[in-house]
């Protein structure tokens, strides 16, 4: 189910709330439960029997690291590759089968299975990760009831597309189902706020993207090369942040503090800086459980000693450094889907966030144009980033940059003329879009928040979005993919 | 070892892993404070401390110090 579908907004979600509210305090946790697995099972039944074995599995694994201290590391083990391998089966295994087919002549493996992913998984596995390990770190205490676990992993507001909220964030609001009307308010304030960027302006703005990606790349003129690709720059921004306010939003309504997952990612000047600002709780997911503990095994090898020993410290660390990033955007790439321009994906931020490192170019400058040289370095580094996430093929991805770069001889008339995706209005959201991904106007509307005239603005705001919502046509999530 | 003498210590290590000319650690200082102290300076700064006085923190601990204090706290009570 779809936060921006009709169903959700006129049946799903007035119900679960009316219940919520009018049901005792206890029971809330089991309301919400129980609409989060009715929310996930609406369009594939079967996929909540993968959830449900995974949880109770984690419930028990989460148990055992706590009894038995001994044996926790091998506890933890467990736990995570029976976890991973249900992501590499259902996610990667008709990839890594294909690949194997590619490799060899005559393919080796002659009946490939179809494998439906189901919705979510790579987000809810990551939460059961992140829980299990950080039980075992020592940092929460493992959950005893299994419907509270439950309740933290298959939560709808987060469940198909992040925030990875971690177990730690909610581990006390978990126990609190007090109504506060405060907080109702600022939560489906919030709501309101992510529903109207989703639908418009990213929808609006996809359907320019479209438009652009779906045509054949040698037709495509230059300037309609950055078009698109803007436009889906934008696009993607306004889908995946305002799917992350619904979602916080949500959380919010029913006492739950999610973190925040974006800050303003397009203003940033490094690639560095834009993956602190992006996507939040990912990169901080892959820092504290990929990118932290490799590195530290890295730095207590016996490689690493023998290393520095002979070319040095300062040179071995860049070394480790390599190694570690080189590792951890592999998987980030791949994280997002299984497919090789993924992959090239988190390996060309790795390599940019490496060269930063490297030349210390990721620390602010003195001056007002060093500064702009860097924003206009990251915001140029992220469209093509955009480019090749978005492209179906590595070589779709490559012809369309060249593109963008001035190899195209596709005419400008005949482009615009079999398409005519340019109105004013596109136009205008362009506009209004790039204004709003800065905090500039959030930031001088803040003075407003709770007024009379707040509640106006998020109702017209509300109604507007809706009557989008209801006119257009079906627009699943772009995040909901992964 | 006292505090102050860990202090002494831990600003040579953070300059020369860091990078920097001059820096003031005290209890309060968090990796917000200092240039150039993300997650990744952390994992050399831990190796450079565990070199320095000789002992191992736990990924545990690498994970979960907050601010300069807790971390001259732990290295008295790993020392001690």
């Amino acid at each position: 189910m779809v936060f921006s579908s009709v169903l959700f907004l006129t049946m799903f979600l007035p119900i679960v709330l009316g219940i919520y509210f009018l049901a005792q305090e206890k029971m809330r946790n089991a309301v919400l439960l129980t609409a989060s697995l009715i929310f996930y099972a609406w369009g594939e039944p079967k996929a909540v029997i993968v959830m449900v074995a995974l949880i109770i599995l984690s419930y028990v694994v989460g148990l055992g690291i706590e009894k038995f201290p001994k044996y926790s590391k091998w506890i933890l083990t467990f736990g995570i590759l029976s976890n991973l391998s249900a992501l590499i089966y259902y996610k990667y295994w008709m990839f890594l089968l294909e690949n194997i087919n590619l490799c060899y002549s005559p393919p080796p493996i002659s009946v490939i299975p179809k494998i439906a992913l189901p919705i979510g998984i790579s987000f809810y596995v990551f939460q059961i990760l992140s829980y299990l390990i950080d039980v075992y770190r020592g940092q929460v205490a493992a959950q005893r009831n299994l419907a509270s676990l439950a309740t933290y992993v298959s939560l709808f507001p987060q469940l198909v597309a992040g925030p990875i909220v971690r177990y730690e964030t909610i581990e006390k609001d978990i126990q609190n189902r007090s109504v506060r009307y405060e907080q109702v308010y600022q939560g489906l304030r919030r709501f309101v706020i992510g529903l109207a960027k989703k639908v418009l302006i990213a929808d609006q703005m996809a359907f320019v993207a479209d438009t652009v990606f779906n045509s054949p790349v040698k037709e495509i003129p230059t300037l309609f090369a950055w078009v698109g690709a803007l436009a889906y720059t934008l696009q993607i921004y306004y889908d995946f942040s305002g799917y992350s306010d619904m979602a916080i939003g949500l959380g919010r309504v029913f006492n739950f503090k999610f973190l925040e997952n974006f800050n303003y990612p397009y203003i940033s000047k490094s690639i560095s800086e834009y993956w602190r600002r992006w996507h939040i709780s990912m990169g901080s997911w892959f820092r504290d459980y990929l990118f932290l503990p490799l590195s530290r095994a890295l730095s207590l090898s016996k490689t690493y000693a023998v290393l520095s020993g002979k070319i040095g410290r300062k040179r071995t660390n860049i070394f480790l450094t390599a190694v570690a990033l080189l590792v951890t955007w592999f998987i980030i790439g791949f994280w997002h889907g299984a497919g090789w321009s993924f992959i090239v994906y988190g390996l060309y931020n790795g390599f940019f966030v490496f060269v930063e490192i490297l030349t210390g170019w990721s620390r602010e400058s003195k001056s007002p144009l060093g500064n702009l040289v860097r924003h206009l370095y990251a915001i140029l580094v992220f469209i093509i980033g955009f480019v090749i996430f978005r492209s179906d093929t590595l070589g779709y991805a490559w012809q369309y940059v060249k593109t963008m770069f001035g190899d195209s001889n596709a005419p400008l008339n005949s482009f615009y003329k079999a398409t005519e995706f340019l109105t004013y209005s596109n136009a205008m959201i362009f506009i209004i879009g790039c204004i709003l991904s800065t905090p500039l106007l959030a930031r001088w509307y803040t003075k407003y928040e709770g007024t009379k005239l707040d509640v106006v603005v998020m109702l017209v705001l509300f109604i507007v979005a809706y009557v989008f919502a209801i006119t257009s046509t079906f627009s699943p999530f772009i995040y909901f993919r992964f | 070892m006292n505090r102050d003498e860990i202090y002494a210590k831990l600003t040579e290590i953070f300059k020369e892993n860091l990078d920097l000319d001059e820096i003031e650690l005290t209890d309060e200082t968090t990796a917000d404070d200092v240039e150039g102290w993300d997650s990744l300076a952390h994992i050399g700064l831990i190796a450079a401390i565990e070199q320095e006085f000789g002992f191992r923190f736990a990924m545990k601990e690498v994970v979960n110090l907050h601010n300069v204090g807790e971390m001259v706290d732990l290295i008295l009570q790993k020392i001690g």
